[in-house]
C-alpha cells in the first residue's frame, strides 16, 4: 500500500517537473520589429503632423503588446478552436492569399495556348448592314410585304415605321436576333447583297431586307486582343487558384462521415 | 510660490483637462455623429474621399464600333446585384463572385446554391454588382458575440440592424445561428478611447476603423476585387458595367428602410463605400457624393423598396426631422435622379389605399418593411412613387423645391448574382431560402420539412410562419409577396458607360417587371403635326418636345399632346393598353390629384371617351397549363393623346403605363409544375408592365428650377 501511494508521488512529481520543463521552453518574448514601430509611427505623424512624444510612442507600443498578450493568452487557452468567424476568416484570407500569389508574368506559350483553346470566345462575328420595309402584324402583314417585293418599281410605300428603326449599321446576328426575335438573323446568313429579300416574320410582323454590306467574321490576331486575352487569362487563374490549391493538399486529408447519418 | 512653478502648476492641471477635452470630442464626434468645433475638422482627413484608379488596361478589337444612334436606342440591364461580398448573401449559401454575376448577365449559365444553372434567355446590355457597403466583404471578424452588447450606448446606432434586408431566415437552423451571430459581430464594441484605432478612426473620419470587429484592409480588397471586376466585364459598344454598391441605411426608430445603390460613372472610384457606419443620413451620403463630384467622379444614388420603408423614404420632412426647403430639394435632386420602382420584394407605384380609383394598382404589393422581425406592416403613405411625385408637387406649392422630382427604374436585388426575370422560371433572390417552391410557399410543405420550418422561424422571432389552406400547410413567411421584377432601361446613344450614365441623369429611363417592353413618350404643343406613320416619328418627336425625364414648359394657354409609342416583348405576351397617368396641384385649392387615362387599346379597339377605358380585349389564362389567348393584343401600341381636362395653370405630371394581357404568376408556374392547383389566397395571373419616368409640366417658365446635374439636363421649350 505504501509503495503504491509512493509511486503514486514519483509519478507527481515527474509530471510536475515534466510541466516546468515545457512551460519554461515556451517562448514568453514578444518581440516587437523596428518595422512595425516605425510604420505605427509613421501614420501617425502623417495624420498628426508632428513627431509624437514618448509618452505616446510608449502608449502606441503598449496597446501593441497588450493586444499580443491578450491573443497569445486566448490561443493557450485554445480559444480559436471551433469558432466559426475565425475558421472563416482564416479561410478568406489565404484566399485572398492564394489569389493574389498567382504570378502576373505568364510565358508567351502558355498566353497562346490559352488563346488557342479559346479562340471562338474572340471571334469577332459577321456584321450586316441593312434597311428594312415593316408591316405591322396589326394588318395582313404578310400581303403587304409581299405586295412589296413584287412591285418592281420599289415605289410602294405602304410599310408601317419599326419600332427600332429603318436602318441597322454593322449589326451581329446576336444583335438581329436581339431586336428582331431569335433565329432571325438566320434570315440574314448567306442571303444576297443589294437586293430585296423576304417576306420574313418576326414577332412584330413582316419584314422585307435589303442588306448592303456583309463584313464575315474573322478569328483575331493574339496581338490586337492581347489586353482582353491577359485580363481573361488572369481571370481564369484567379478562379482556379483556390480548387488548384484544394486539389494539391487535399489528397493529405481523409474525410471521415458517419455513413449512418440520415438526412 | 514663485511665478513660474505658478505657471507650471497651471500646465500640468491643463494637460488632463485638455485630455479630457479631447477624448470627449472624439466621443461625441465618433459615436454620437454631432458637429463639433470647425478646428477639431482641420486635423481630419476624409478617408472616404480618397480616390483611386481601378481601371483595367484593355484595348478593344472592334475599335469601329457601331455609330450612336441620335434617335436613341433601349438598352436592358440591372442595376441591384449582390454576390458573396454581401454579409447577408454569403450566409444564405451563395458563392458567386462579381466575375460570376457579370458572365451570367452576359449570357453564362451559373450555379444557384441548390445546385440547378440559372441562364438569361437573352443576355443583358448592362449591369451592375452592387453588394452592400457596409460590412462590404467582411463574412466575419473578431467580434465577441458573448458580450451583452445591448447595454453599451454605442450599440445603439446599430440597433436597427437586426431588422435589416433579408433578415428572413426560414432555412437550414445552422444558417439562422450562423446570421444572428453575424448581427452580433456587427453590434460590436467599439476599441475604447485611448486606442490607437480611436483616434486613427476620428483622424481619417473612418467610424468603421473604430470597431473591434472590423478589419479595413479585407474591406477595401473586396471593393477593389468589385471594381476590378466591373472593369474587367465593360465591354464598350456591348456591355456595360458599373462600379456601384448598396448604402443599407434605415430610419433610427421605426427600421424605416432608406435603402440606396450609389452607381459610380468611371474606371476610379473612392478607396472605400461611403456606409451606414460613416452615418445614417441620407444627406450626408449626398454631401459625400458632392464632394466626389468635385474631385471629378459622379455618381448617383437610386433609393429602393420605399414600399418597406414605413412611410419614410419620400416623407414631407427631412431624416432628423426638419423642413425640406430648397436647398435639401436641390441636393438630393443632384443626386438621386432615379428610383428604383420595381424588384422583387414588390412594386412602389402605387398602392390600392392610396389610389382607390386605379383598377391596377394592386400589383405586387408587400407590405412589410424590409428585414422587420417579426415582420410588421408598412405604412404605405410615404412608400409609394406616385404619391410621392404629387408630395412633390405640394412641397412646391409650398416654396420647399421638389425633391420627389425622379425618373423610374426596375432592377431585382437578387442576392444570387443572378436575377429572376422570368415569372416561369423563378428562384426569388436569396439563395437557400427561397430557392425552391416549397419555402417560398407556392406549393405545400412536406410535414418533416413544416416541422423545421416552424421551429427555425420561431427562433427566429416569426411567430406564425405557415398557414393552413385547402391542399395543405404553406409556408407563409413574406415571400409570397416577393416577385420576378425588375429590369432598369434607358434611351442612350450607344451602349457605353458614359452614353447609359447620361441617361439616368436626364431621367430618359424606364422600368419593366422583367419583361424587354419598350415604350418612347414625347411630350409638346405640337406633336399633332407629326405623321405617327412617319418613318421620321422619332426623331421629329425630339426636335418638337421633350421626353421622359423632362420639363415641359407651357406655351400659353396650349394643351400638351403627347405621343406614346410601346412594343411589346418579342418573347413575352402582347400588350394590352397604354395608360397615361396624370397628377396636378391645382392651384385654387391646393389639392393634389390623380387620374389614370387608357390612351391606346389593343386589337383595334377604341377607349371609351366617358370612363376612358379600353373594352375587354378578351385575353384570358388557362390556369391548369398557364396557356393564354393566342392572337389577342397587339405587338405596338401607338398613339397621339391630348390632356382632355387640362388647365394651363396647373402643375402636373404625365407618366405611362403599358400592360400586357394577363399571365401565370411564378407562385401559379410554381405550382402547376410540381402538380398543384394554384394557391387560393394569392393572385393567379398579373400584368406585365412597363412604367416611363414622367414628363412634368411648368406653367410658369421662371418657375423652372435648373439643377445642375453635370450640363445633362436640356430645357427645351417646344417652340
Amino acid at each position: 500500500m505504501k509503495n503504491k501511494l509512493f509511486i503514486f508521488f514519483i509519478i507527481g512529481i515527474c509530471i510536475y517537473l515534466i510541466d516546468i520543463g515545457l512551460n519554461s521552453n515556451e517562448d514568453k518574448n514578444i518581440y516587437i520589429s523596428d518595422q512595425e514601430i516605425l510604420s505605427l509611427v509613421n501614420a501617425w505623424k502623417s495624420q498628426v503632423g508632428r513627431e509624437p512624444t514618448d509618452d505616446e510612442i510608449s502608449r502606441i507600443i503598449n496597446n501593441l503588446v497588450q493586444e499580443e498578450i491578450l491573443y497569445r493568452e486566448a490561443l493557450s487557452l485554445g480559444l480559436e478552436r471551433e469558432d466559426k468567424i475565425i475558421k472563416r476568416r482564416l479561410a478568406q484570407k489565404i484566399t485572398f492569399l492564394k489569389q493574389e500569389s498567382i504570378l502576373k508574368d505568364f510565358s508567351q506559350k502558355e498566353i497562346t495556348d490559352f488563346y488557342n483553346a479559346n479562340r471562338d470566345k474572340y471571334y469577332v462575328p459577321d456584321l450586316y448592314t441593312f434597311t428594312h420595309k415593316f408591316f405591322s402584324s396589326t394588318s395582313n402583314s404578310k400581303e403587304r410585304a409581299q405586295n412589296h417585293l413584287n412591285n418592281s418599281n420599289r415605289s410602294y410605300e405602304g410599310s408601317d415605321p419599326f419600332f427600332l428603326g429603318k436602318n441597322f449599321a454593322e449589326t451581329s446576328s446576336l444583335e438581329i436576333n436581339s431586336n428582331f426575335g431569335s433565329n432571325f438573323s438566320l434570315y440574314l446568313k448567306n442571303s444576297p447583297i443589294n437586293q430585296w429579300i423576304g417576306p420574313y416574320k418576326s414577332s412584330f410582323g413582316h419584314h422585307n431586307l435589303y442588306i448592303t454590306e456583309y463584313t464575315p467574321g474573322f478569328h483575331p490576331n493574339l496581338d490586337d486582343i492581347y489586353d482582353q486575352v491577359m485580363v481573361d487569362l488572369n481571370q481564369l487563374k484567379r478562379d482556379s487558384a483556390i480548387s488548384d490549391f484544394i486539389k494539391e493538399v487535399g489528397s493529405e486529408y481523409s474525410v471521415i462521415i458517419n455513413p449512418d447519418l440520415k438526412i | 510660490m514663485n511665478f513660474k512653478s505658478k505657471k507650471l502648476l497651471y500646465l500640468l492641471f491643463l494637460l488632463p483637462v485638455l485630455y479630457v477635452a479631447q477624448l470627449l470630442i472624439i466621443d461625441i464626434d465618433v459615436n454620437k455623429k454631432r458637429p463639433i468645433l470647425n478646428i477639431f475638422k482641420l486635423m481630419q482627413d476624409d478617408s472616404a474621399l480618397e480616390i483611386v484608379d481601378f481601371s483595367v488596361d484593355k484595348k478593344t478589337v472592334n475599335s469601329n464600333l457601331p455609330k450612336p444612334n441620335k434617335d436613341r436606342n433601349p438598352y436592358y440591364g440591372d442595376l441591384h446585384v449582390h454576390t458573396k461580398y454581401s454579409f447577408d448573401a454569403y450566409v444564405f449559401g451563395i458563392t458567386a463572385s462579381p466575375d460570376d454575376a457579370y458572365r451570367y448577365a452576359k449570357g453564362d449559365g451559373i450555379l444557384h446554391p441548390l445546385g440547378y444553372e440559372m441562364k438569361l434567355r437573352e443576355p443583358l446590355d448592362f449591369y451592375s454588382v452592387t453588394d452592400h457597403g457596409f460590412y462590404m466583404g467582411m463574412i466575419q471578424a473578431f467580434a465577441d458575440t458573448t458580450t451583452d452588447i445591448s447595454k453599451k450606448d454605442f450599440a445603439k446606432p446599430f440597433h436597427d440592424l437586426n431588422r435589416k434586408d433579408n433578415l428572413t431566415v426560414e432555412s437550414a437552423g445552422e444558417r439562422s445561428d450562423l446570421f444572428s451571430s453575424i448581427i452580433g459581430a456587427v453590434i460590436a464594441e467599439p476599441h475604447p478611447n485611448w486606442h490607437p484605432s480611436m483616434i486613427k478612426a476620428w483622424l481619417t473620419k473612418n467610424t468603421q476603423q473604430a470597431l473591434k470587429s472590423f478589419d479595413y484592409d479585407i474591406h477595401k480588397s473586396a471593393w477593389a476585387d468589385i471594381a476590378r471586376s466591373a472593369n474587367e466585364h465593360n465591354d464598350p459598344g456591348k456591355f456595360t458595367t458599373f462600379i456601384g454598391y448598396e448604402f443599407t441605411t434605415s430610419t433610427d426608430i421605426e427600421g424605416g428602410n432608406l435603402h440606396r445603390n450609389v452607381i459610380f460613372n468611371s474606371s476610379e472610384a473612392s478607396i472605400r463605400p461611403w456606409t451606414r457606419i460613416d452615418s445614417l443620413n441620407p444627406e450626408d451620403l449626398w454631401t459625400w457624393q458632392d464632394s466626389l463630384r468635385e474631385k471629378g467622379i459622379d455618381t448617383v444614388s437610386i433609393p429602393h423598396n420605399s414600399n418597406g420603408s414605413n412611410g419614410q423614404m419620400f416623407e414631407m420632412e427631412s431624416f432628423l426631422g426638419r423642413a425640406i426647403d430648397q436647398g435639401y430639394s436641390d441636393k438630393r435632386m443632384r443626386n438621386e435622379p432615379l428610383v428604383e420602382v420595381t424588384q422583387v420584394k414588390g412594386t412602389s407605384e402605387t398602392h390600392p389605399l392610396l389610389s382607390p380609383d386605379d383598377d391596377w394598382a394592386d400589383f405586387e404589393i408587400m407590405d412589410v418593411r424590409v428585414g422587420s422581425r417579426p415582420p410588421t406592416y408598412s405604412r404605405p403613405s410615404g412608400g409609394y412613387v406616385r404619391e410621392a411625385y404629387l408630395n412633390g408637387l405640394t412641397l412646391e406649392f409650398t416654396q420647399q423645391g421638389n425633391p420627389y422630382k425622379f425618373g423610374l427604374i426596375g432592377s431585382t436585388d437578387t442576392h444570387t448574382g443572378a436575377g429572376a426575370f422570368d415569372e416561369f422560371n423563378y428562384w426569388s433572390k436569396v439563395g437557400l431560402l427561397d430557392g425552391d417552391a416549397e419555402n417560398r410557399g407556392s406549393v405545400p410543405l412536406a410535414p418533416e420539412n413544416r416541422e423545421r420550418l416552424e421551429e427555425y422561424m420561431a427562433a427566429f422571432n416569426q411567430p406564425q410562419s405557415t398557414i393552413t389552406l385547402e391542399q395543405g400547410d404553406y409556408a407563409n413567411t413574406g415571400f409570397t409577396q416577393w416577385g420576378a421584377s425588375g429590369l432598369a432601361v434607358v434611351w442612350a446613344e450607344e451602349n457605353t458607360r458614359d452614353s447609359i450614365f447620361k441617361a439616368f441623369k436626364r431621367k430618359e429611363t424606364f422600368a419593366t417587371t422583367g419583361s424587354r417592353i419598350a415604350v418612347r413618350f414625347f411630350g409638346g404643343f405640337n406633336l399633332s403635326s407629326i405623321d405617327l406613320n412617319s418613318d421620321n416619328l422619332v426623331s421629329e418627336s425630339y426636335e418638337k418636345g421633350v421626353t421622359m425625364g423632362g420639363d415641359l414648359i407651357s406655351d400659353g394657354d396650349k394643351t400638351p399632346e403627347f405621343i406614346v409609342w410601346a412594343q411589346k416583348d418579342k418573347n413575352g405576351a402582347s400588350l394590352q393598353r397604354v395608360q397615361i397617368i396624370k397628377g396636378w396641384m391645382d392651384t385654387t385649392s391646393g389639392r393634389p390629384s390623380e387620374k389614370v387615362y387608357d390612351v391606346a387599346c389593343s386589337d383595334g379597339l377604341d377607349v371609351d371617351p366617358v370612363t376612358h377605358r379600353c373594352p375587354d380585349n378578351g385575353a384570358r389564362v388557362n390556369i391548369t397549363d398557364c396557356s393564354i389567348s393566342q392572337n389577342v393584343g397587339s405587338s405596338e401600341l401607338k398613339t397621339l393623346w391630348r390632356d382632355p381636362e387640362f388647365k394651363s395653370s396647373d402643375k402636373s405630371f404625365y407618366y405611362v403605363r403599358v400592360l400586357e394581357n394577363p399571365t401565370c404568376r411564378w407562385s401559379t408556374w410554381d405550382a402547376i409544375k410540381r402538380g398543384f392547383k394554384p394557391r387560393e389566397d394569392l393572385h393567379d395571373t398579373i400584368q406585365e408592365r412597363a412604367w416611363s419616368s414622367p414628363i412634368w409640366y411648368i406653367p410658369d417658365p421662371s418657375d423652372v428650377v435648373v439643377v445642375p446635374l453635370g450640363g445633362t439636363v436640356p430645357i427645351r421649350n417646344s417652340n
